[in-house]
């Protein structure tokens, strides 16, 4: 009997599916696999991941936030702001700025669901609109330029910290990448973490067992605008360009990531490092197609969709026969027990 | 005696118009298993909430060793060392055993240390004398032993008062024993127990002291010595009854109503063969576990069997869907109420017609509202239900009087076989009776009824014949003049094998 | 359900008077006709939609791929029009076909194979967007029978466009049909409790899946309605669109939850976002700014009536 946990197995899955999915497009491509893919590729995945990742977060306690895009838009200006205006800021000094705003927005988001007892689903929604024009009165509708930024940052997103067999990693892509595995060895190492997960799996029994379910969902909210915030300062590193659309549709493609990644939309299940490989199966794809000349690179939206409906699938009905297994081979297992006790 | 561990004093509690608490009092002691009785809506839960923290009392006070405390909610009570644990255990589906028990302990650092989990977990699941392993997960646990990770927890956190609320309500005899004993161990460990169950069999079993309560008042706390089960109940509903469960003569006729061979459902059960005759009451007794709702559920149509046949009336038939059920004649009056029986915000009268909507409907598929209150006052008058107007939300009745509106939906389908699953479940004493009463009738007037019960006594006074099964297996039917409580119990334990 | 207007209904149309009443003090022109139907025509896509929406959500779903859908729908009825000679009637009657296709595919996910709704939605919402830039790509096709401008366009009823008229008629019809038809009923009893629907013999997947694919059917009209009213289609027609539409439904009073809320709470929210929005564009408030005022109207629509009952149950009585 294998002891792999069934979100071991979602992980490996994937796997499967990207190294396919690779092999695809590489069989069917000339000089497909190369080193301007793979940049390509990290350096989107760069700010995609950490959407995904909070976005996990909130997922986990059964909640959704559908205003991160809102709030990558909002950290892109505010950092872009903030550098024009200080030049000499330390680099330190305005990621930790682009934390402080996400983290902010994510109060607002945090207190009116765990607090005041409104569905995620309404307050995010809401909120998508109000950090939105929040932006847009901030802003007032004036546009950050590349011109406008450090040098420094703008050379950020391409600097290259290490070469591995001829692949440049860049330090945005490490970066984000860190992250989400300081991030996951938190959510599976720490007890305070593994609320979340408790939280998502049952509220009820949340709140009975004396856990602060409240507290819980706040600190998810706030992590996920946080890493949003810095996923602002990334899109801002790496497109320079700012309008009052940045970061329009991160909020459905972290969304998308997430559930392509294993996390279950009902809370209590999945991981980030899930969510990470399904926003890279998702830049794959995309990069993939635009290459591919079979189809058009206007194609990308519906396989990606076909994608995640039947990845949901797939993972359905794998759950279903798993379960049924399990209850075979309790039922199998069951008579020994039962006649040893009078 | 010493000073109470807690005590409500003088404690009232109010929703609104509703008075669910007025001048409730109660001791505990360490060392005291506690029971505590009433009919349904006596205040009992409301009285739990107040010691766990979830509600705060309008009025008087709550001690914890003598001190007066305002526990902010059940965080704070299980820091004091009040914890409750419920019918419905409250475990996490996606976490592991080890994790379930210490998720909320504060001791045990920021880190997770696994093997230290895994060793504490074992202890404390030895402590109650259980075995299971703490690395499983739990949604694939049974109800007992999602408890047992329950007071696993509890005990993790230095319990001091434990209060179980009706705690074997859906547990088989063996695992409601084994409860019982880690109750009472715990007791002599010196934590107070407070128990409440409808079983007065189980109080009697178990209990140092009994507390009455009525219409949310205390009405007696006593030593068991000095109770009796007749006084008991007649303090429970204020009033002398006599023997509630009576049993009239059978009505049941030759004819063959449903005949069932050899019907059986992969991972469920197998080899369930009967007939039941117009007329008749056939009741089905089990322990927990016996599989006797995945049978109603075959039947209805729910979860289709796998093997076997069904005939009804003489032909043999497929039941493919409820609705394929309820055109043969059938009915489900489900146990659970709440999650499969009604729509609780919706009016009594939309879930009156729930499953004969079609029959209010104009040729237009509007719905002829005046007719819907005509049928639902003729159900409030047969049934005696006992409600303000139709247009109420269901969710506001009581539970019997929930239980009555479940059946005037099934009725109004004119069914020809009932299938009650724990009719009289939750629901008081005197309820009780008039859905016993409901049952009988039914019969007399021609249908036939497959009753699902746990509750003996009740099984003995309705069940014409009654079939017993055990873990998915058919282990005989007895008529009525051969059954007794003992006889019944021998079968659904396995100690015997029946000659039927 | 027997009363015209509940406590919440009635809350709303205490703000709707009030921003009326603003509107026509800020600016003379807001009460003349010609304004109300322009209210209405600028959104008219949207509006359908929420109608639709509104049952979706009370039966404890979401549907977030309707602006796709309308997209699709508008690219379809282009690329047939424009492209492949189609005569637009038939086209027309074609995309209705798509979208009670789309509708159909979001069901059957939903209710037979039982994966929640945000997620098959949301699949939908990129892949149904996803066919619809495959069949125009990065074109934009504009050249539409005159005909089928005008029904978009010009007043069919005195000053009243198609669109406005289908929807009273469509509000009308679905008003019937929620609040006194066995199918609202149904879909009331359905977004309480799936399994109590099962369990007395409804049909909860065919109704989920009849609702899924009204939903798709009224936008893909919505999306012919936005072809014909614009004049011109993109890949891009109706995106974003499902946001402010379940906005709309929420605002209403219908809880995300399912099982209740009233098509008139509904109606009286889609005048306050359409009457709120018309007034401040007459101020001159932007888009954005606009969005995110009735952003915070729907977080205080949840808020109000929670105060409301804490207020009262802290009250003595």
């Amino acid at each position: 009997m294998t002891r792999l946990s069934p979100g071991t197995l979602r992980i490996l899955a994937l796997l499967l599916v990207l190294v396919l999915v690779g092999a695809f497009f590489a069989s069917q491509i000339d000089n497909y696999l190369n080193a301007r893919l793979f940049n390509r590729i990290s350096s989107s995945v760069a700010i995609v991941a950490l959407i995904a990742c909070g976005q996990t977060l909130v997922i986990l306690t059964r909640n959704i936030d559908l205003s991160l895009g809102a709030i990558v838009g909002f950290s892109a200006y505010a950092t872009g702001a903030l550098v024009t205006t200080a030049p000499d800021l330390h680099p330190i000094l305005l990621a930790l700025g682009s934390l402080a705003i996400g983290a902010g927005f994510g109060l607002v988001n945090g207190l009116l669901v765990a607090y005041a007892g409104v569905p995620s689903i309404i307050v995010t929604l809401a909120a998508m609109a109000i950090f939105r024009s929040a932006l847009v009165e901030f802003s007032g509708a004036q546009s950050i330029t590349t011109d406008d930024l450090p040098q420094w940052l703008v050379d950020f997103p391409n600097l290259p910290l290490f070469t591995v067999a001829g692949l440049q990693f860049r330090a945005a892509f490490v970066a984000a990448v860190v992250i989400v595995v300081l991030v996951h060895l938190a959510l599976t190492r720490l007890r305070p973490a593994r609320a979340l997960y408790a939280v998502g799996s049952n509220p009820d029994a949340a709140e009975m067992a004396g856990i602060d379910a409240r507290r819980t969902v706040l600190a998810a909210f706030v992590a996920a605008g946080a890493l949003a915030g810095l996923a602002g300062l990334f899109f801002l590193a790496r497109f320079g360009n700012i309008t009052v659309v940045a970061g329009l549709g991160f909020e459905l493609k972290s969304i998308a990531a997430a559930v392509l990644g294993g996390v279950s939309i009902n809370g209590g299940s999945g991981s980030v490092i899930g969510a990470l490989i399904g926003a890279v199966l998702v830049d794959l794809i995309e990069n993939s197609l635009v290459r591919w000349d079979v189809v058009s690179e206007f194609w990308r939206e519906a396989v990606l969709g076909l994608l995640i409906l039947s990845a949901v699938t797939a993972d359905a009905l794998l759950m279903r026969r798993l379960t049924r297994l399990r209850i075979r081979r309790e039922k199998a297992a069951a008579p020994a027990t039962k006649e040893a006790t009078p | 005696m010493a000073v109470p561990v807690l005590a409500l004093r003088d404690v009232s509690k109010r929703f609104g118009a509703t008075q669910a608490l007025s001048g409730m009092t109660l001791e505990l002691f360490p060392g005291e298993v506690h029971a505590v009785v009433g009919e349904n809506g006596a205040g009992k839960s409301t009285m739990i909430k107040v010691m766990t923290g979830v509600h705060e009392p309008t009025s008087g006070t709550v001690e914890v060793d003598g001190q007066t405390v305002t526990l902010s909610g059940p965080r704070d009570a299980r820091s004091r060392g009040i914890s409750a644990i419920y019918q419905e255990p409250m475990v996490f589906p996606d976490l592991d055993v080890a994790e379930n028990i210490f998720i909320a302990a504060t001791d045990l650092g920021l880190v997770q240390r696994k093997g230290l989990l895994r060793e504490r977990a074992a202890q404390l699941i030895a402590r109650i004398g259980m075995t299971l392993d703490p690395d499983r997960v739990a949604s694939g646990l049974t109800l007992a032993e999602q408890q047992a990770v329950e007071i696993a927890r509890a005990l993790s956190q230095d319990v001091r008062v434990l209060i179980m609320d009706e705690p074997t309500a859906s547990l088989s005899a063996h695992e409601a024993g084994r409860l019982r004993r880690i109750a009472r161990t715990l007791a002599s460990e010196g934590v107070a127990v407070v128990y409440i169950s409808h079983r007065l069999e189980e109080i009697f079993d178990i209990a140092h002291r009994v507390t009455v309560i009525r219409d949310g008042r205390h009405i007696s706390t006593r030593p068991i010595a000095e109770v009796t089960p007749q006084g008991m109940i007649a303090e429970m509903v204020g009033r002398e009854v006599g023997n509630y469960f009576r049993k009239d003569a059978s009505h049941a006729t030759p004819e063959v109503l449903l005949s069932v061979r050899g019907l059986s459902q992969e991972d469920a059960f197998e080899g369930v063969s009967f007939d039941i005759h117009r007329g008749e009451v056939l009741c089905m007794a089990g322990l927990i576990g016996a599989r006797r709702t995945d049978v109603a559920l075959s039947l209805f149509g729910i979860h289709p069997a796998t093997g076997g046949s069904i005939a009804w009336k003489g032909r043999e038939v497929r039941v493919g869907s409820p609705r394929e059920a309820m055109a043969l004649g059938l009915a489900y009056v489900s146990e659970d109420r709440r999650k499969l029986g009604l729509a609780m915000p919706l009016s009594i009268r939309s879930n009156v017609t729930l499953a004969t909507l079609g029959k209010v409907l104009t040729r237009w598929g509007l719905v002829r509202e005046g007719r819907e209150r005509s049928v639902t006052n003729r159900y409030r008058e047969r049934l005696n239900i006992r409600m303000a107007d139709a247009d109420t939300p269901v969710g506001k009745l009581s539970g019997g009087n929930q239980q009555k509106v479940m059946l005037a939906k099934w009725l109004e389908t004119e069914p020809q076989l009932l299938i009650f699953d724990e009719p009289t479940r939750g629901i008081d004493v005197g309820a009780k009776a008039e859905v016993h009463d409901l049952i009988r009738d039914f019969v007399r007037g021609g249908g036939a009824a497959l009753v699902i019960s746990s509750d003996l006594p009740e099984v003995l006074a309705l069940g014409d014949r009654i079939l017993v099964m055990r873990e998915g297996r058919q282990m005989g039917i007895l008529a009525h003049e051969e059954a007794t409580q003992e006889a019944i119990m021998r079968l659904a334990t396995g100690q015997e094998a029946a000659a039927a | 359900m027997t009363r015209i207007l509940g406590p919440w209904e009635t809350f709303l149309l205490v703000v709707l008077v009030l921003i009326y009443a603003a509107n026509a003090w800020i600016s003379p022109e807001f009460l003349t006709l010609q304004n109300q139907v322009n209210l209405f025509q600028l959104s008219i896509e949207k509006v359908t939609i929420a109608l639709v929406m509104a049952f979706v959500i009370i039966n404890a779903e979401i549907d977030l791929s309707v602006g796709s859908m309308m997209g699709l729908s508008a690219c379809a009825f282009a690329t047939l029009v424009g492209e492949a000679g189609v005569p637009a009637a038939l086209a027309c009657l074609l995309c209705l076909g798509v979208g009670l296709a789309g509708g159909f595919l979001n069901g059957w996910f939903v209710a037979r194979m039982g994966l929640p709704s945000l997620v098959v939605t949301l699949a939908t919402l990129i892949g149904f967007r996803g066919v619809a830039r495959i069949l125009l790509e990065d074109r934009s096709i504009g050249s539409f029978p005159d005909w089928f401008a005008a029904l978009g366009q010009r007043g069919l009823i005195g000053p009243i466009p198609l669109g406005l008229l289908s929807f009273v008629l469509l509000f009308v019809l679905l008003y019937v049909v929620l609040e006194r038809g066995g199918f609202g009923r149904k879909t009331y009893v359905i977004g309480v409790s799936r399994d109590v629907a099962e369990f007395a013999g409804l049909d909860t997947a065919r109704h989920k899946i009849l609702i899924f694919m009204a939903s798709g059917l009224v936008a893909a009209y919505a999306g012919l309605l936005f072809a014909a009213r614009v004049g011109a289609v993109r890949g891009d027609v109706g995106q974003g669109f499902e946001l402010d539409i379940i906005t709309m439904v929420l605002l209403g009073g219908v809880s995300i939850f399912g099982g209740s809320g009233t098509l008139t709470g509904v109606g009286l929210a889609i005048l306050i976002v359409l009457s709120l929005r018309n007034g401040m564009s007459l101020m001159n408030v932007t888009g954005h700014i606009q969005t995110g005022v009735v952003g915070l109207l729907l977080i205080a629509s949840v808020l109000i009536p929670r105060l409301g009952t804490r207020l009262a149950r802290r009250s003595p009585a």
